[in-house]
């Protein structure tokens, strides 16, 4: 193992678990004000396809990214709407929801398979342009990789520094209370969804636009379902996120390095060591005595008719 | 008076949504008289791809332009078995008379169909099952994939070769395999690094296996995948060379560090088929046409490519074609030493499905 080649590991950690961790803070804001979201996988899916479009369309990636950011906010006021005004069940309404994802972004995207579109622009990290081609190109990052930390610094003081994000978790502990303090719980909750959905078609954008410069049919491969069990992994804080995301999407570029380093273990065997830790991580976290879930995540606000 | 909002909303939305479908299917005009042969033809992905699909819907429509009296009946995005049988069902009932299957899991379903309907002629690409009214045609991409390790193997010069793999599927090792002994062949010093996403459409983990083989010291990137858009995207990002396969559609994706690449173009052969239908004449045939027949082509040269390396790949391909190369001619011996292939033998087509080994030289392992 040449440096070239730990260092590579970091840097497929941080291009691929970028969108995972746009995605996961999104779930997190959403899960904070007491809304599970099972229908990432399907936001993510609909804000690829329409970013990709656009920027098939209109040869401007920056167009594309805007476009996707508006529909993964689109995207999560369905599922408001079932849940918050219309009281659903927030499990069905998420599988539903990404169900009718998969179909909408297959539609949106049908014509742009197979397009080729110029990737969101990448400047190279200051410093690293002195150092030999293979190591710099390692280091070229596009702007959503040099924003997505100082997004989860945000997104940790929203949360825990503002009287907004102090009334969103109010909200996510106990309705009635937060309601009773003079809060409005419906209105929290589609603003922690929208603003989640927002952050969601960043991550998605990042996946079509930047990262792989592609759509195509189910792209995301489970992507929306590991954004919500790094919510877990994260105890719901903004900050501990960075580390699961980079953590996952750097399990996946080891085991790809081992793989082509020689090493005579199955492919197969190998492919499942990045879910085989997000197992053991959710086994060695999870039972904790502290309860870190917000406690009325899932339960429906019947309001005070 | 909030939810009113939202229902106003909504509605709109659903207007639009509403009318954006309505745009959607444009009139189909009716074909001036009737039709000659009508042929179904079904895909496992979309006709778009750059890759697999795309290719075979170009051999498909190319029957069009040479029989015009044909008319064709396209499904795309038929990966199952049981939406495969309902389709064809479908595209029977509206008359057609020859059905081509082009995904692999197409062929069981075709052949039960074949019994069902005996006047209808099926055509499955790639398969081995034949029948009465049942036959198979393919290209043969092993001799391609010798000629382009021939070109990575002069243009490499980390002596790393790359090759991003979907599954450990028989003929996928026997492509590494080609292209390794390919590149050996002018090069000995070379080593081809195999990865597998496991998934013929995971873009985002082909970019990261591309990415891991890079950062290896690869310097040539190829692939087996459905799809190579985001492989040679990413390769070209990086300033790394790359080789295509599936369509001729990917070079496209490299102007600078396309090297070449090798595609399906069946548009004689299958135009070939359907006149044999039209006329009466059709046989079932198990039928295997190569580069030199026109089945398959290679894409031109990228733009650093010297002219003696291509100079040196087309007189290797002359010589494939002459049969004084024999790519899969023993001995061949596999990673760990074993005779797979023995002295005097060849390993022949039948076999090369069921491959479970890789060759000396290629980092990876096969199972």
């Amino acid at each position: 193992m040449t440096l070239l080649s730990v260092l590579g590991v970091l840097s497929s950690a941080i291009f691929s678990g970028t969108s995972l961790l746009y995605t996961t803070l999104g779930e997190i804001i959403g899960q904070r004000s007491g809304i599970v979201n099972l229908g990432l996988e399907g936001v993510m899916l609909v804000s690829a396809s329409a970013g990709f479009a656009v920027t098939a369309i209109t040869d401007n990636p920056y167009l594309g990214v805007l476009v996707s950011i508006i529909a993964g906010g689109l995207m999560n006021m369905i599922l408001g709407f079932l849940v918050i005004s219309r009281r659903a069940n927030q499990l069905a309404s998420g599988l539903a929801l990404m169900f009718f994802g998969f179909g909408l972004s297959a539609w949106i995207g049908r014509s742009y398979v197979g397009a080729k579109i110029k990737g969101l622009p990448r400047f190279p990290l200051p410093g690293s342009s002195n150092l030999p081609v293979l190591y710099s190109s390692l280091f070229n990052f596009d702007l959503l990789i040099y924003l997505v930390i100082p997004m989860a610094i945000l997104i940790w003081w929203l949360l825990f520094r503002t009287r907004w994000g102090l009334g969103l978790r109010a909200v996510g502990e106990n309705a009635d209370t937060a309601f009773a303090s003079g809060r409005n719980p419906l209105l929290i909750r589609y603003q922690a969804l929208f603003a989640g959905g927002l952050l969601t078609g960043l991550g998605a954008a990042h996946l079509s636009i930047a990262y792989t410069m592609n759509w195509m049919e189910y792209m995301t491969a489970g992507r929306g379902f590991i954004a919500v069990a790094l919510v877990i992994f994260s105890k719901w804080n903004p900050l501990r996120a960075i580390v699961g995301a980079l953590l996952f999407s750097g399990a996946v570029a080891f085991q790809l390095l081992l793989q082509s380093s020689g090493i005579q273990v199955s492919p197969f065997l190998l492919d499942t060591i990045p879910y085989v830790l997000t197992i053991l991580v959710l086994i060695v976290w999870g039972g904790t005595r502290r309860h870190t879930a917000p406690a009325s995540l899932g339960r429906v606000y019947q309001g005070t008719e | 008076m909030k939810s009113k909002t939202f229902y106003s909303t909504l509605a709109v939305v659903m207007t639009t949504l509403l009318l954006l479908t309505a745009c959607g299917p444009a009139a189909t005009e009716a074909p001036p008289e009737e039709p000659c042969l009508i042929i179904g033809a079904l895909y496992g992905g979309p006709l778009n791809d750059a890759g697999y699909n795309q290719a075979m819907h170009e051999s498909v429509m190319a029957i069009k332009t040479n029989i015009p009296c044909v008319e064709i009946i396209e499904a795309e995005n038929v990966p199952e078995e049981a939406g495969a049988t309902s389709t064809m069902e479908n595209m029977i009932q509206q008359g057609a008379g020859m059905i081509f299957a082009t995904a692999f899991n197409h062929q069981y379903p075709a052949l039960e169909l074949s019994y069902k309907y005996p006047d209808v002629i099926f055509e499955h690409a790639g398969g081995w099952e034949m029948g009465a009214n049942f036959a198979n045609f393919f290209g043969e991409p092993p001799d391609t994939w010798y000629i382009m390790g021939v070109a990575a193997g002069r243009m490499t010069e980390t002596n790393k070769l790359g090759f991003v793999a979907s599954f450990p599927l028989g003929w996928t090792l026997t492509f590494a395999n080609a292209f390794h002994l390919g590149a050996t062949s002018v090069n000995p010093d070379v080593e081809t690094t195999v990865a597998f996403t496991f998934s013929w459409g995971d873009s985002a983990k082909e970019a990261d296996a591309t990415n891991s083989l890079i950062n290896q010291g690869a310097d040539v990137i190829t692939m087996h995948v459905d799809s190579p858009t985001t492989i040679i995207s990413t390769a070209e990002s990086r300033g790394v060379y790359s080789i295509g396969f599936q369509s001729l559609h990917a070079q496209e994706f490299a102007p600078e560090y396309w090297i070449s690449g090798t595609g399906y173009t069946l548009g004689g052969t299958l135009t070939w088929l359907a006149s044999t239908v039209i006329d009466g004449t059709w046989e079932p045939i198990f039928l295997r046409c190569s580069l030199f027949d026109g089945c398959m082509a290679m894409a031109p040269f990228g733009p650093l490519v010297p002219q003696e390396v291509q100079d040196e790949v087309l007189a290797v391909s002359a010589e494939v074609e002459a049969g004084t190369i024999v790519v899969f001619a023993g001995p061949i011996v596999d990673q760990d030493g074993n005779v797979v292939v023995a002295e005097g033998e060849v390993l022949t087509p039948d076999l090369m499905s069921s491959v479970d080994w890789f060759v000396e030289g290629i980092i990876g392992s096969p199972k």
